[in-house]
Protein backbone atom coordinates (compact mmCIF):
# COMPACT_ATOMS: atom_id res chain seq x y z
CA UNK A 1 0.00 0.00 0.00
CA UNK A 2 2.80 2.45 0.73
CA UNK A 3 6.32 2.82 -0.55
CA UNK A 4 7.58 3.29 3.00
CA UNK A 5 9.00 0.30 4.81
CA UNK A 6 6.72 -0.76 7.62
CA UNK A 7 8.27 -0.90 11.07
CA UNK A 8 5.35 -2.96 12.36
CA UNK A 9 7.28 -6.25 12.41
CA UNK A 10 10.29 -4.73 14.19
CA UNK A 11 8.16 -3.52 17.11
CA UNK A 12 6.10 -6.67 17.35
CA UNK A 13 2.96 -5.25 15.74
CA UNK A 14 0.84 -7.32 13.35
CA UNK A 15 1.45 -6.62 9.67
CA UNK A 16 -2.05 -5.15 9.19
CA UNK A 17 -1.93 -2.77 12.19
CA UNK A 18 -2.98 0.73 11.05
CA UNK A 19 -2.46 2.26 14.49
CA UNK A 20 -0.01 0.66 16.89
CA UNK A 21 0.79 2.17 20.28
CA UNK A 22 2.95 0.53 22.92
CA UNK A 23 3.70 1.98 26.35
CA UNK A 24 2.74 5.56 25.46
CA UNK A 25 3.75 8.02 28.16
CA UNK A 26 2.93 11.71 28.24
CA UNK A 27 3.50 14.30 30.97
CA UNK A 28 2.67 17.95 31.42
CA UNK A 29 5.42 19.11 33.75
CA UNK A 30 5.33 16.71 36.70
CA UNK A 31 1.81 15.52 35.96
CA UNK A 32 1.76 12.25 34.05
CA UNK A 33 -1.37 12.12 31.86
CA UNK A 34 -0.60 8.85 30.08
CA UNK A 35 1.15 6.09 32.02
CA UNK A 36 1.89 3.48 29.38
CA UNK A 37 -1.06 3.11 27.01
CA UNK A 38 -1.20 0.28 24.47
CA UNK A 39 -3.48 0.15 21.43
CA UNK A 40 -3.65 -1.92 18.28
CA UNK A 41 -6.12 -1.07 15.55
CA UNK A 42 -5.99 -3.32 12.46
CA UNK A 43 -6.76 -1.75 9.10
CA UNK A 44 -10.51 -1.33 8.59
CA UNK A 45 -11.34 -1.72 12.28
CA UNK A 46 -13.11 0.69 14.63
CA UNK A 47 -11.80 1.22 18.15
CA UNK A 48 -13.87 3.16 20.68
CA UNK A 49 -12.21 4.70 23.71
CA UNK A 50 -14.42 5.53 26.69
CA UNK A 51 -13.61 6.79 30.15
CA UNK A 52 -14.29 9.60 32.62
CA UNK A 53 -13.08 13.10 31.74
CA UNK A 54 -9.46 13.60 32.69
CA UNK A 55 -8.66 9.96 31.99
CA UNK A 56 -6.25 10.95 29.19
CA UNK A 57 -8.29 9.55 26.30
CA UNK A 58 -8.36 12.82 24.31
CA UNK A 59 -4.66 13.42 24.98
CA UNK A 60 -3.90 9.92 23.70
CA UNK A 61 -5.90 10.58 20.54
CA UNK A 62 -3.98 13.83 19.95
CA UNK A 63 -0.70 11.93 20.37
CA UNK A 64 -1.65 9.67 17.45
CA UNK A 65 -1.45 12.56 14.94
CA UNK A 66 1.38 14.25 16.84
CA UNK A 67 -0.62 17.29 17.94
CA UNK A 68 0.92 16.30 21.28
CA UNK A 69 4.43 14.92 21.52
CA UNK A 70 4.83 11.71 23.47
CA UNK A 71 7.47 11.33 26.17
CA UNK A 72 7.87 7.57 25.89
CA UNK A 73 6.73 4.50 24.00
CA UNK A 74 6.33 3.61 20.35
CA UNK A 75 3.53 4.99 18.19
CA UNK A 76 3.20 3.80 14.60
CA UNK A 77 0.56 4.84 12.09
CA UNK A 78 0.50 2.60 9.02
CA UNK A 79 3.82 1.16 10.13
CA UNK A 80 5.72 4.42 10.54
CA UNK A 81 6.39 7.11 13.12
CA UNK A 82 4.47 10.37 12.70
CA UNK A 83 6.93 12.90 14.11
CA UNK A 84 10.20 11.00 13.67
CA UNK A 85 12.38 9.14 11.20
CA UNK A 86 13.85 5.87 12.40
CA UNK A 87 17.43 5.20 11.42
CA UNK A 88 19.11 2.30 13.17
CA UNK A 89 18.31 2.81 16.83
CA UNK A 90 17.88 6.55 16.58
CA UNK A 91 14.67 8.55 16.15
CA UNK A 92 15.37 11.80 14.34
CA UNK A 93 12.83 14.53 14.93
CA UNK A 94 11.26 15.50 11.60
CA UNK A 95 11.02 19.10 10.35
CA UNK A 96 7.48 20.61 10.40
CA UNK A 97 6.95 20.10 6.66
CA UNK A 98 7.60 16.35 6.92
CA UNK A 99 5.38 16.00 10.01
CA UNK A 100 2.61 17.77 8.14
CA UNK A 101 2.89 15.42 5.19
CA UNK A 102 2.44 12.48 7.60
CA UNK A 103 -0.39 14.23 9.44
CA UNK A 104 -2.27 14.76 6.19
CA UNK A 105 -2.84 10.99 6.12
CA UNK A 106 -4.47 11.05 9.55
CA UNK A 107 -7.87 12.73 9.61
CA UNK A 108 -9.20 14.30 12.79
CA UNK A 109 -12.69 15.38 13.81
CA UNK A 110 -12.96 17.68 16.82
CA UNK A 111 -15.53 18.12 19.56
CA UNK A 112 -15.93 21.80 18.63
CA UNK A 113 -16.00 21.07 14.84
CA UNK A 114 -13.32 23.74 14.22
CA UNK A 115 -14.58 24.57 10.74
CA UNK A 116 -12.89 27.62 9.22
CA UNK A 117 -15.55 30.33 9.72
CA UNK A 118 -14.19 32.65 7.02
CA UNK A 119 -14.59 30.05 4.28
CA UNK A 120 -17.68 28.50 2.75
CA UNK A 121 -18.38 24.81 3.23
CA UNK A 122 -16.77 24.19 -0.18
CA UNK A 123 -13.78 26.35 0.82
CA UNK A 124 -13.33 24.29 3.98
CA UNK A 125 -13.31 21.07 1.97
CA UNK A 126 -10.90 22.06 -0.79
CA UNK A 127 -8.45 24.16 1.25
CA UNK A 128 -6.12 21.34 2.30
CA UNK A 129 -6.38 19.20 -0.88
CA UNK A 130 -5.47 22.24 -2.99
CA UNK A 131 -2.89 23.89 -0.71
CA UNK A 132 -1.28 20.81 0.81
CA UNK A 133 -1.67 18.14 -1.86
CA UNK A 134 -1.56 20.52 -4.83
CA UNK A 135 -4.77 19.16 -6.37
CA UNK A 136 -6.39 21.18 -9.14
CA UNK A 137 -9.27 23.25 -7.65
CA UNK A 138 -11.79 21.92 -10.19
CA UNK A 139 -10.97 18.30 -9.37
CA UNK A 140 -10.98 18.99 -5.62
CA UNK A 141 -14.36 20.74 -5.95
CA UNK A 142 -15.86 17.79 -7.79
CA UNK A 143 -14.67 15.33 -5.16
CA UNK A 144 -15.84 17.64 -2.38
CA UNK A 145 -19.36 17.60 -3.86
CA UNK A 146 -19.32 13.79 -3.79
CA UNK A 147 -18.27 13.87 -0.13
CA UNK A 148 -20.94 16.44 0.73
CA UNK A 149 -23.55 14.21 -0.93
CA UNK A 150 -22.28 11.36 1.20
CA UNK A 151 -22.87 13.33 4.42
CA UNK A 152 -26.16 14.66 3.01
CA UNK A 153 -25.18 18.33 2.70
CA UNK A 154 -24.59 18.85 -1.03
CA UNK A 155 -27.07 21.74 -1.11
CA UNK A 156 -25.09 23.59 1.61
CA UNK A 157 -21.81 23.83 -0.34
CA UNK A 158 -22.13 27.61 -0.66
CA UNK A 159 -23.10 28.30 2.97
CA UNK A 160 -20.83 29.63 5.69
CA UNK A 161 -20.36 27.35 8.73
CA UNK A 162 -22.04 29.88 11.04
CA UNK A 163 -25.36 29.36 9.26
CA UNK A 164 -25.35 25.59 9.83
CA UNK A 165 -26.62 23.64 12.82
CA UNK A 166 -24.12 21.85 15.06
CA UNK A 167 -24.92 18.50 13.49
CA UNK A 168 -24.49 19.88 9.99
CA UNK A 169 -21.20 21.52 10.97
CA UNK A 170 -19.86 18.25 12.34
CA UNK A 171 -20.88 16.41 9.15
CA UNK A 172 -19.01 19.05 7.12
CA UNK A 173 -16.00 18.56 9.43
CA UNK A 174 -16.11 14.81 8.72
CA UNK A 175 -16.31 15.49 4.97
CA UNK A 176 -13.37 17.92 5.30
CA UNK A 177 -11.26 15.23 6.98
CA UNK A 178 -12.27 12.71 4.29
CA UNK A 179 -11.24 15.13 1.53
CA UNK A 180 -7.60 14.36 2.38
CA UNK A 181 -8.23 10.62 1.76
CA UNK A 182 -6.92 9.71 5.21
CA UNK A 183 -5.77 6.20 6.11
CA UNK A 184 -7.27 6.56 9.56
CA UNK A 185 -9.83 8.90 11.10
CA UNK A 186 -9.60 10.11 14.70
CA UNK A 187 -12.76 11.37 16.41
CA UNK A 188 -12.42 13.44 19.60
CA UNK A 189 -15.84 13.30 21.29
CA UNK A 190 -17.57 14.23 18.01
CA UNK A 191 -21.08 14.43 19.48
CA UNK A 192 -20.39 15.93 22.91
CA UNK A 193 -21.00 19.52 21.83
CA UNK A 194 -24.26 18.72 20.04
CA UNK A 195 -27.86 19.16 21.10
CA UNK A 196 -29.33 15.71 21.83
CA UNK A 197 -31.59 15.68 18.76
CA UNK A 198 -28.60 16.33 16.46
CA UNK A 199 -26.41 13.48 17.75
CA UNK A 200 -28.15 10.87 15.58
CA UNK A 201 -27.33 12.43 12.20
CA UNK A 202 -23.60 12.55 13.02
CA UNK A 203 -23.56 8.97 14.34
CA UNK A 204 -25.33 7.81 11.15
CA UNK A 205 -22.54 9.29 9.03
CA UNK A 206 -19.93 7.65 11.28
CA UNK A 207 -21.65 4.26 11.05
CA UNK A 208 -21.72 4.57 7.28
CA UNK A 209 -17.98 5.32 7.32
CA UNK A 210 -17.23 2.35 9.55
CA UNK A 211 -19.18 0.05 7.24
CA UNK A 212 -17.24 1.34 4.23
CA UNK A 213 -14.06 0.00 5.84
CA UNK A 214 -12.52 3.22 7.24
CA UNK A 215 -10.11 2.66 10.12
CA UNK A 216 -11.42 4.74 13.01
CA UNK A 217 -10.36 5.58 16.55
CA UNK A 218 -13.29 7.19 18.37
CA UNK A 219 -13.20 8.83 21.78
CA UNK A 220 -16.86 8.97 22.77
CA UNK A 221 -19.50 8.85 25.44
CA UNK A 222 -22.01 7.17 23.08
CA UNK A 223 -22.04 3.66 24.53
CA UNK A 224 -24.80 2.62 22.11
CA UNK A 225 -22.66 3.59 19.13
CA UNK A 226 -19.68 1.75 20.59
CA UNK A 227 -21.70 -1.42 21.12
CA UNK A 228 -23.12 -1.35 17.61
CA UNK A 229 -20.11 -0.23 15.55
CA UNK A 230 -16.84 -0.82 17.41
CA UNK A 231 -14.64 -3.87 16.89
CA UNK A 232 -12.95 -3.20 20.20
CA UNK A 233 -13.79 -1.13 23.22
CA UNK A 234 -11.15 0.43 25.46
CA UNK A 235 -11.89 1.81 28.89
CA UNK A 236 -9.31 4.30 30.14
CA UNK A 237 -8.99 5.82 33.59
CA UNK A 238 -6.21 7.88 35.16
CA UNK A 239 -3.85 7.48 32.21
CA UNK A 240 -4.02 3.71 31.84
CA UNK A 241 -6.16 1.23 29.91
CA UNK A 242 -8.22 -0.43 32.62
CA UNK A 243 -10.08 -2.88 30.43
CA UNK A 244 -10.41 -3.74 26.76
CA UNK A 245 -12.32 -6.26 24.71
CA UNK A 246 -15.33 -6.89 22.54
CA UNK A 247 -17.85 -4.08 23.15
CA UNK A 248 -20.88 -6.33 23.65
CA UNK A 249 -19.19 -8.54 26.25
CA UNK A 250 -17.56 -5.63 28.02
CA UNK A 251 -20.76 -3.60 28.27
CA UNK A 252 -22.78 -6.63 29.33
CA UNK A 253 -20.29 -7.92 31.91
CA UNK A 254 -17.44 -5.55 32.74
CA UNK A 255 -14.64 -7.28 34.65
CA UNK A 256 -13.08 -4.32 36.46
CA UNK A 257 -14.82 -2.47 39.28
CA UNK A 258 -13.93 0.91 37.75
CA UNK A 259 -15.43 -0.07 34.38
CA UNK A 260 -18.59 -1.22 36.14
CA UNK A 261 -18.92 2.06 38.00
CA UNK A 262 -18.33 4.14 34.86
CA UNK A 263 -20.81 2.18 32.74
CA UNK A 264 -23.39 2.38 35.49
CA UNK A 265 -23.08 6.15 35.41
CA UNK A 266 -23.29 6.67 31.63
CA UNK A 267 -25.83 3.97 30.66
CA UNK B 1 -63.44 46.92 12.52
CA UNK B 2 -66.57 46.18 10.55
CA UNK B 3 -66.40 42.40 11.07
CA UNK B 4 -65.55 42.72 14.75
CA UNK B 5 -67.66 40.53 16.98
CA UNK B 6 -67.75 43.34 19.49
CA UNK B 7 -70.86 45.51 19.12
CA UNK B 8 -70.51 48.88 20.78
CA UNK B 9 -73.56 50.23 22.64
CA UNK B 10 -75.35 53.01 20.73
CA UNK B 11 -74.36 55.73 23.24
CA UNK B 12 -70.60 54.79 23.31
CA UNK B 13 -67.91 57.12 21.88
CA UNK B 14 -66.91 56.33 18.34
CA UNK B 15 -63.39 54.82 18.64
CA UNK B 16 -62.32 56.21 15.27
CA UNK B 17 -62.84 59.72 16.61
CA UNK B 18 -60.09 59.31 19.27
CA UNK B 19 -56.95 61.39 18.72
CA UNK B 20 -53.54 60.60 20.26
CA UNK B 21 -51.80 63.74 21.59
CA UNK B 22 -47.98 63.25 21.49
CA UNK B 23 -46.05 64.01 24.67
CA UNK B 24 -44.37 67.43 24.48
CA UNK B 25 -40.62 67.64 25.12
CA UNK B 26 -40.15 71.29 26.16
CA UNK B 27 -36.51 70.85 27.29
CA UNK B 28 -35.58 69.13 24.08
CA UNK B 29 -37.10 71.96 22.07
CA UNK B 30 -35.25 74.51 24.22
CA UNK B 31 -31.96 72.66 23.73
CA UNK B 32 -32.45 72.41 19.97
CA UNK B 33 -33.23 76.12 19.82
CA UNK B 34 -30.04 76.97 21.69
CA UNK B 35 -27.95 74.76 19.42
CA UNK B 36 -29.46 76.26 16.28
CA UNK B 37 -28.88 79.82 17.53
CA UNK B 38 -25.28 79.05 18.56
CA UNK B 39 -24.43 77.37 15.27
CA UNK B 40 -26.00 80.23 13.32
CA UNK B 41 -24.05 82.76 15.39
CA UNK B 42 -20.76 80.91 14.88
CA UNK B 43 -21.34 80.53 11.12
CA UNK B 44 -22.34 84.18 10.86
CA UNK B 45 -19.21 85.39 12.65
CA UNK B 46 -16.97 83.03 10.67
CA UNK B 47 -18.33 84.05 7.28
CA UNK B 48 -18.69 87.77 7.95
CA UNK B 49 -15.41 88.25 9.84
CA UNK B 50 -13.03 89.72 7.27
CA UNK B 51 -10.03 88.30 9.16
CA UNK B 52 -10.91 84.80 7.91
CA UNK B 53 -10.30 86.07 4.38
CA UNK B 54 -12.27 83.36 2.59
CA UNK B 55 -11.22 84.46 -0.88
CA UNK B 56 -7.61 83.84 0.17
CA UNK B 57 -8.57 80.38 1.47
CA UNK B 58 -10.04 79.62 -1.95
CA UNK B 59 -6.94 81.02 -3.62
CA UNK B 60 -4.54 78.72 -1.71
CA UNK B 61 -6.61 75.53 -1.78
CA UNK B 62 -4.97 74.37 -5.02
CA UNK B 63 -1.67 76.23 -4.59
CA UNK B 64 1.22 74.03 -5.89
CA UNK B 65 3.21 74.40 -2.67
CA UNK B 66 0.21 73.33 -0.60
CA UNK B 67 -0.50 70.40 -2.94
CA UNK B 68 3.15 69.30 -2.78
CA UNK B 69 2.91 69.46 1.01
CA UNK B 70 -0.26 67.37 0.90
CA UNK B 71 1.52 64.81 -1.31
CA UNK B 72 4.39 64.65 1.19
CA UNK B 73 1.96 64.14 4.07
CA UNK B 74 0.19 61.31 2.23
CA UNK B 75 3.47 59.71 1.12
CA UNK B 76 4.80 59.88 4.65
CA UNK B 77 1.59 58.35 6.07
CA UNK B 78 1.57 55.50 3.54
CA UNK B 79 5.29 54.74 3.93
CA UNK B 80 5.16 54.83 7.72
CA UNK B 81 2.01 52.70 7.84
CA UNK B 82 3.46 50.02 5.53
CA UNK B 83 6.71 49.82 7.51
CA UNK B 84 4.81 49.88 10.82
CA UNK B 85 2.51 47.03 9.74
CA UNK B 86 5.48 44.89 8.68
CA UNK B 87 7.56 45.58 11.81
CA UNK B 88 4.45 45.36 14.02
CA UNK B 89 3.45 41.98 12.59
CA UNK B 90 6.96 40.62 13.09
CA UNK B 91 7.01 41.96 16.67
CA UNK B 92 3.56 40.44 17.31
CA UNK B 93 4.67 37.02 16.05
CA UNK B 94 7.78 37.31 18.21
CA UNK B 95 5.71 38.21 21.27
CA UNK B 96 3.60 35.09 20.73
CA UNK B 97 6.66 32.87 20.34
CA UNK B 98 7.11 30.23 23.05
CA UNK B 99 10.80 31.26 23.19
CA UNK B 100 11.49 34.02 25.70
CA UNK B 101 14.56 35.06 23.73
CA UNK B 102 12.14 36.23 21.04
CA UNK B 103 9.16 37.38 23.11
CA UNK B 104 11.04 39.49 25.67
CA UNK B 105 12.95 41.66 23.13
CA UNK B 106 9.67 42.20 21.24
CA UNK B 107 7.94 43.31 24.43
CA UNK B 108 10.81 45.68 25.27
CA UNK B 109 10.61 47.10 21.73
CA UNK B 110 6.90 47.80 22.11
CA UNK B 111 7.35 49.25 25.58
CA UNK B 112 10.13 51.58 24.44
CA UNK B 113 8.76 52.91 21.14
CA UNK B 114 5.13 53.08 22.17
CA UNK B 115 5.99 54.65 25.50
CA UNK B 116 8.13 57.54 24.31
CA UNK B 117 6.19 60.47 22.76
CA UNK B 118 6.30 60.70 18.96
CA UNK B 119 7.58 64.28 19.02
CA UNK B 120 10.48 63.38 21.31
CA UNK B 121 11.41 60.41 19.10
CA UNK B 122 11.29 62.62 16.00
CA UNK B 123 13.75 65.11 17.45
CA UNK B 124 15.94 62.31 18.83
CA UNK B 125 16.30 60.58 15.45
CA UNK B 126 16.85 63.91 13.72
CA UNK B 127 19.75 64.54 16.09
CA UNK B 128 21.19 61.02 15.83
CA UNK B 129 24.48 62.39 14.53
CA UNK B 130 25.22 63.80 17.99
CA UNK B 131 25.71 60.29 19.38
CA UNK B 132 26.62 58.34 16.23
CA UNK B 133 28.90 60.37 13.95
CA UNK B 134 29.09 57.68 11.29
CA UNK B 135 27.06 54.59 10.41
CA UNK B 136 29.33 51.70 9.43
CA UNK B 137 28.72 48.10 8.38
CA UNK B 138 31.72 46.10 9.46
CA UNK B 139 32.07 42.34 9.24
CA UNK B 140 34.83 40.41 11.01
CA UNK B 141 37.33 39.10 8.46
CA UNK B 142 35.83 41.21 5.67
CA UNK B 143 36.40 44.64 7.06
CA UNK B 144 34.36 47.77 6.45
CA UNK B 145 31.69 47.28 3.77
CA UNK B 146 30.37 50.80 3.83
CA UNK B 147 30.57 53.81 6.06
CA UNK B 148 28.52 57.01 5.84
CA UNK B 149 28.24 60.22 7.77
CA UNK B 150 25.08 60.09 9.90
CA UNK B 151 24.25 63.64 8.88
CA UNK B 152 24.21 62.63 5.20
CA UNK B 153 21.77 59.77 5.78
CA UNK B 154 19.57 61.20 8.47
CA UNK B 155 17.76 63.77 6.36
CA UNK B 156 14.61 65.26 7.90
CA UNK B 157 12.48 62.88 5.79
CA UNK B 158 14.48 59.79 6.86
CA UNK B 159 14.32 60.84 10.50
CA UNK B 160 10.57 61.35 10.15
CA UNK B 161 10.00 57.94 8.53
CA UNK B 162 12.21 56.09 11.01
CA UNK B 163 10.81 57.76 14.12
CA UNK B 164 7.15 57.56 13.17
CA UNK B 165 7.49 53.98 11.82
CA UNK B 166 9.00 52.68 15.05
CA UNK B 167 6.45 54.56 17.15
CA UNK B 168 3.56 53.29 15.05
CA UNK B 169 5.01 49.75 14.91
CA UNK B 170 4.69 49.61 18.69
CA UNK B 171 0.95 50.21 18.41
CA UNK B 172 0.56 47.87 15.43
CA UNK B 173 2.34 45.06 17.31
CA UNK B 174 -0.25 45.21 20.09
CA UNK B 175 -3.14 45.35 17.61
CA UNK B 176 -1.85 42.38 15.58
CA UNK B 177 -1.06 40.40 18.75
CA UNK B 178 -4.54 40.80 20.20
CA UNK B 179 -6.03 39.92 16.80
CA UNK B 180 -3.99 36.73 16.52
CA UNK B 181 -4.79 35.83 20.13
CA UNK B 182 -8.50 36.12 19.44
CA UNK B 183 -8.44 33.19 16.99
CA UNK B 184 -9.12 30.06 19.04
CA UNK B 185 -6.46 27.37 19.31
CA UNK B 186 -8.78 24.82 17.69
CA UNK B 187 -8.48 26.61 14.34
CA UNK B 188 -4.71 26.06 14.25
CA UNK B 189 -5.16 22.45 15.37
CA UNK B 190 -7.72 21.81 12.64
CA UNK B 191 -5.36 23.28 10.05
CA UNK B 192 -2.41 21.25 11.34
CA UNK B 193 -4.46 18.06 11.43
CA UNK B 194 -5.24 18.59 7.75
CA UNK B 195 -1.51 18.58 7.07
CA UNK B 196 -1.08 22.33 6.70
CA UNK B 197 2.34 23.64 7.67
CA UNK B 198 2.44 26.19 10.56
CA UNK B 199 3.28 29.07 8.21
CA UNK B 200 0.46 28.12 5.81
CA UNK B 201 -2.05 27.77 8.65
CA UNK B 202 -1.14 31.23 9.95
CA UNK B 203 -1.46 32.75 6.48
CA UNK B 204 -4.64 31.00 5.34
CA UNK B 205 -6.52 30.26 8.56
CA UNK B 206 -5.41 32.45 11.48
CA UNK B 207 -4.53 35.78 9.83
CA UNK B 208 -7.75 36.14 7.76
CA UNK B 209 -9.79 35.60 10.91
CA UNK B 210 -7.58 37.91 12.95
CA UNK B 211 -7.96 40.55 10.21
CA UNK B 212 -11.53 41.27 11.23
CA UNK B 213 -10.25 42.38 14.61
CA UNK B 214 -7.08 43.98 13.26
CA UNK B 215 -8.58 46.12 10.46
CA UNK B 216 -10.81 48.53 12.43
CA UNK B 217 -8.15 49.67 14.94
CA UNK B 218 -5.55 49.76 12.13
CA UNK B 219 -7.81 52.13 10.19
CA UNK B 220 -8.04 54.32 13.25
CA UNK B 221 -4.25 54.19 13.60
CA UNK B 222 -3.77 55.23 9.96
CA UNK B 223 -6.14 58.15 10.41
CA UNK B 224 -4.40 59.18 13.64
CA UNK B 225 -1.04 58.81 11.93
CA UNK B 226 -2.06 61.15 9.12
CA UNK B 227 -2.67 63.82 11.71
CA UNK B 228 0.43 62.92 13.75
CA UNK B 229 2.62 63.49 10.67
CA UNK B 230 1.99 67.21 11.13
CA UNK B 231 4.59 66.95 13.94
CA UNK B 232 7.32 66.56 11.30
CA UNK B 233 7.02 70.26 10.48
CA UNK B 234 9.15 70.69 13.65
CA UNK B 235 12.15 69.10 11.91
CA UNK B 236 11.53 70.94 8.62
CA UNK B 237 9.97 68.16 6.55
CA UNK B 238 7.89 69.85 3.84
CA UNK B 239 4.53 68.37 4.80
CA UNK B 240 1.14 70.04 4.51
CA UNK B 241 1.46 72.09 7.70
CA UNK B 242 5.10 73.08 7.00
CA UNK B 243 4.19 74.25 3.46
CA UNK B 244 1.43 76.44 4.86
CA UNK B 245 3.80 77.80 7.50
CA UNK B 246 6.35 78.54 4.78
CA UNK B 247 3.79 80.61 2.92
CA UNK B 248 2.32 82.54 5.85
CA UNK B 249 5.78 83.28 7.19
CA UNK B 250 6.16 85.45 4.11
CA UNK B 251 2.61 86.74 3.58
CA UNK B 252 1.25 86.80 7.16
CA UNK B 253 -2.01 85.22 5.91
CA UNK B 254 -1.83 82.90 8.92
CA UNK B 255 -5.48 82.10 9.53
CA UNK B 256 -6.58 81.48 5.93
CA UNK B 257 -3.68 79.12 5.38
CA UNK B 258 -4.39 77.18 8.58
CA UNK B 259 -7.98 76.83 7.37
CA UNK B 260 -6.68 75.49 4.06
CA UNK B 261 -4.60 72.94 5.99
CA UNK B 262 -7.58 71.96 8.17
CA UNK B 263 -9.82 71.48 5.14
CA UNK B 264 -7.25 69.25 3.41
CA UNK B 265 -6.77 67.13 6.55
CA UNK B 266 -10.54 66.73 6.88
CA UNK B 267 -10.91 65.73 3.22
CA UNK B 268 -8.12 63.14 3.50
CA UNK B 269 -9.45 61.72 6.78
CA UNK B 270 -12.96 61.41 5.27
CA UNK B 271 -11.61 59.52 2.27
CA UNK B 272 -9.67 57.20 4.59
CA UNK B 273 -12.76 56.55 6.76
CA UNK B 274 -14.66 55.57 3.65
CA UNK B 275 -11.90 53.13 2.66
CA UNK B 276 -11.80 51.68 6.16
CA UNK B 277 -15.53 51.04 6.07
CA UNK B 278 -15.19 49.00 2.86
CA UNK B 279 -12.24 47.01 4.24
CA UNK B 280 -14.26 46.15 7.33
CA UNK B 281 -17.14 45.00 5.18
CA UNK B 282 -14.83 42.81 3.12
CA UNK B 283 -13.38 41.04 6.15
CA UNK B 284 -16.75 40.35 7.76
CA UNK B 285 -18.29 38.78 4.66
CA UNK B 286 -19.22 35.50 6.38
CA UNK B 287 -21.30 37.55 8.82
CA UNK B 288 -23.27 39.25 6.08
CA UNK B 289 -24.04 36.09 4.13
CA UNK B 290 -25.97 34.74 7.10
CA UNK B 291 -27.96 37.95 7.40
CA UNK B 292 -26.39 38.83 10.73
CA UNK B 293 -24.74 41.87 9.21
CA UNK B 294 -22.76 43.73 11.81
CA UNK B 295 -21.62 46.57 9.59
CA UNK B 296 -24.42 48.78 8.41
CA UNK B 297 -24.06 51.69 6.01
CA UNK B 298 -21.70 54.33 7.31
CA UNK B 299 -24.29 57.04 6.77
CA UNK B 300 -26.89 54.96 8.52
CA UNK B 301 -24.48 54.39 11.39
CA UNK B 302 -23.91 58.11 11.71
CA UNK B 303 -27.61 58.85 11.52
CA UNK B 304 -28.68 55.82 13.53
CA UNK B 305 -30.74 58.00 15.87
CA UNK B 306 -33.16 58.43 12.97
CA UNK B 307 -33.81 54.70 12.82
CA UNK B 308 -34.43 54.50 16.51
CA UNK B 309 -36.75 57.47 16.29
CA UNK B 310 -38.66 55.79 13.47
CA UNK B 311 -39.09 52.63 15.55
CA UNK B 312 -40.28 54.59 18.57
Amino acid sequence: MTSRTSHNARFGAPENAMVFAAGIRKSYGHFEVLKGVDLEVPEGNVACIIGPSGSGKSTFLRCINHLEEINGGVLLVDGDFVGYRLNGNKLYELPPAAICARRAEIGMVFQQFNLFPHMTVMGNLIEAPVRVRGERPAAARERAMTLLERVGLAQKHDAYPRSLSGGQQQRVAIARALAMKPKVLLFDEPTSALDPELVGEVLTVMKDLAQSGMTMVVVTHEIGFAREVADQLIFMDEGVVVERGSPREMIASPQSRRTKEFLARVL
Amino acid sequence: MADSAYKAPANATDTTALVVVPLRHPFRIAAITMVVISVAAILYSVFTNKEFQWPIVGHYMLNPIILRGLATTITLTVAVMIIAVIIGTIAALMMLSPSRLLSVPARVFVWLFRGAPALVQLILWYNLSIVFKTITLWLPGVGTIFSVQTNDVMTPMTAAIVALSLHEAGYMAEIVRSGLNSVVRGQTEAALSLGMRPALSIRRIVLPQAMRLIIPPTGNEAINLLKTTSLVSIIAVGDLLYSAQAIYARTFETLPLLIVVTIWYLITVSVMSFGQYHLERYFSKDDRKTGRGRSRGILRRIFSFRQRAAVA
